[in-house]
């Protein structure tokens, strides 16, 4: 069964080009384009991961990771963050929000794949 | 004869003392031989002992004859199995530099896939660059979402966080601004033809991308590149990124080209946005 990842981004530019990277890959891959619509796929869908978004209007990424994690059913799901700024403070600020890893913007292909790979403990 | 017949009594009394002498030299000579046998068979019983013993010691040599041709028989056998192990080692080592050998080209052969799986990536994260981009640029006539599609395009496939996007005045003499990112709206409005590195490229038509450090690129160090948008050769407009994000320290291959792709559709995308305006003010 393919894993399911969950892209979270309100730049459809973006969502499109995590979709086009993570495409070719046996991945099933839901969207929501805001924090809100990220908690609700979440709990429905139960991904493997999450690819989210840190800049969103509403919720942004840093509160949506925090009710991620506050929540029973998808404290566990593996979250990377995808942060516009890569400073160190940006970075921190994401670790204690919750989320498990970043990429920066914009976004690397190789990097990201390796990441995700990483996380959903697949080899290649 | 009374002499004589006193005499015989001497005579025998003498006999009687030479007999006696004489049975007690006996008696000595005796004693001494009974010594003398009691040694020579003390000895003869040594000597049996010790001929004993040299018997034992002949049979333990003759033991020891045939343990050391035992040993020596061995001593043929391990070596010939030593010589067979030396031999059969060599064939060992012979192998294993083959299988090293082998082993090192497969992890060459491991090496070069692994780094053609990485540029194919590279090339598929680019390729998804140019499409996502081309698409965005080419999925609306909304003149609002074109502007929002370059943005995007500019702030998150080429990583800048400082853009303006300019049209060519309706006189074709000056850029004129019409959206932009993260600057100062006023300050960026009009750029004259020919003035400065975006109003020459816009005369040239030919993007100006920072890598000198020149005192006019010194004084507009800001300003990253220049990309003049084209449409049939001729200028419409241009697009000015100024500062990186601070995780890019400069732009690569695939910005390049994403530079290109903007030149041109994002010229259309706007003409188009333009033409379906004007379509759209028609009375029907």
């Amino acid at each position: 069964m393919n894993k399911k990842i969950l892209l979270v981004d309100d730049s459809n530019t973006i969502l499109l080009m995590e979709k086009m990277i993570l495409g070719k890959e046996s991945y099933t891959l839901v969207t929501a384009s805001d924090g809100y619509q990220a908690i609700e796929q979440a709990i429905a869908q139960a991904p493997d991961a999450i690819l989210l978004d840190v800049v969103m209007p509403g919720m942004d990424g840093f509160a949506t990771c925090r009710e991620l994690r506050r929540r029973e059913e998808t404290r566990n799901i593996p979250v990377i963050m995808v942060t516009t700024r890569g400073e160190s403070d940006n970075v921190e600020h994401g670790f204690e929000s919750g989320c498990n890893d970043y990429v920066t913007k914009p976004i690397n292909g190789p990097e990201l794949l390796a990441k995700l790979r990483n996380m959903l403990g697949e080899t290649r | 004869m009374k002499k004589l017949g006193q005499e015989p009594g001497a005579y025998v009394q003498r006999v009687r003392e030479g007999t006696q002498r004489y049975t007690q030299d006996l008696l000595s000579d005796n004693e001494r031989l009974r010594v003398l046998v009691a040694t020579l068979e003390a000895e003869r019983t040594r000597l049996q002992d010790r001929a004993r013993a040299n018997e034992d010691l002949l049979r333990e040599l003759d033991v020891l004859r045939g343990l050391a041709a035992s040993l020596e028989r061995e001593k043929v056998r391990i070596q010939e199995q030593l010589l067979a192990a030396h031999q059969e080692l060599d064939g060992h080592r012979r192998e294993r530099e083959l299988l090293q050998h082998q082993l090192a080209e497969i992890e060459r052969q491991s090496r070069s896939h692994s780094e053609r799986y990485v540029q194919v990536e590279a090339q598929n994260s680019n390729l998804a660059n140019l499409y996502v981009a081309s698409y965005r640029l080419q999925g609306t006539l909304n003149r609002r979402e074109v502007l929002e599609a370059i943005e995007e395009i500019v702030g998150n496939l080429i990583g800048c966080e400082e853009l303006a996007i300019y049209e060519m005045d309706a006189r074709g003499e000056a850029l004129e601004l019409v959206s932009s990112v993260g600057l100062d709206h006023a300050e960026h409005a009009r750029v004259p033809l020919g003035v400065g590195r975006l109003g020459r490229a816009a005369v040239t038509g030919e993007p100006d991308v920072a890598s000198g450090q020149d005192s006019e690129r010194a004084a507009e160090a800001r300003l990253s590149a220049c990309i003049p948008l084209k449409l049939d050769g001729r200028v419409t407009g241009a697009l000015a990124l100024f500062r990186l994000l601070p995780q890019k320290p400069s732009f690569e291959a695939v910005d390049h080209e994403l530079f290109e792709l903007l030149a041109t559709h994002a010229a259309t995308a706007l003409y188009c946005t333009a033409l379906q305006a004007r379509l759209s003010a028609q009375p029907a």
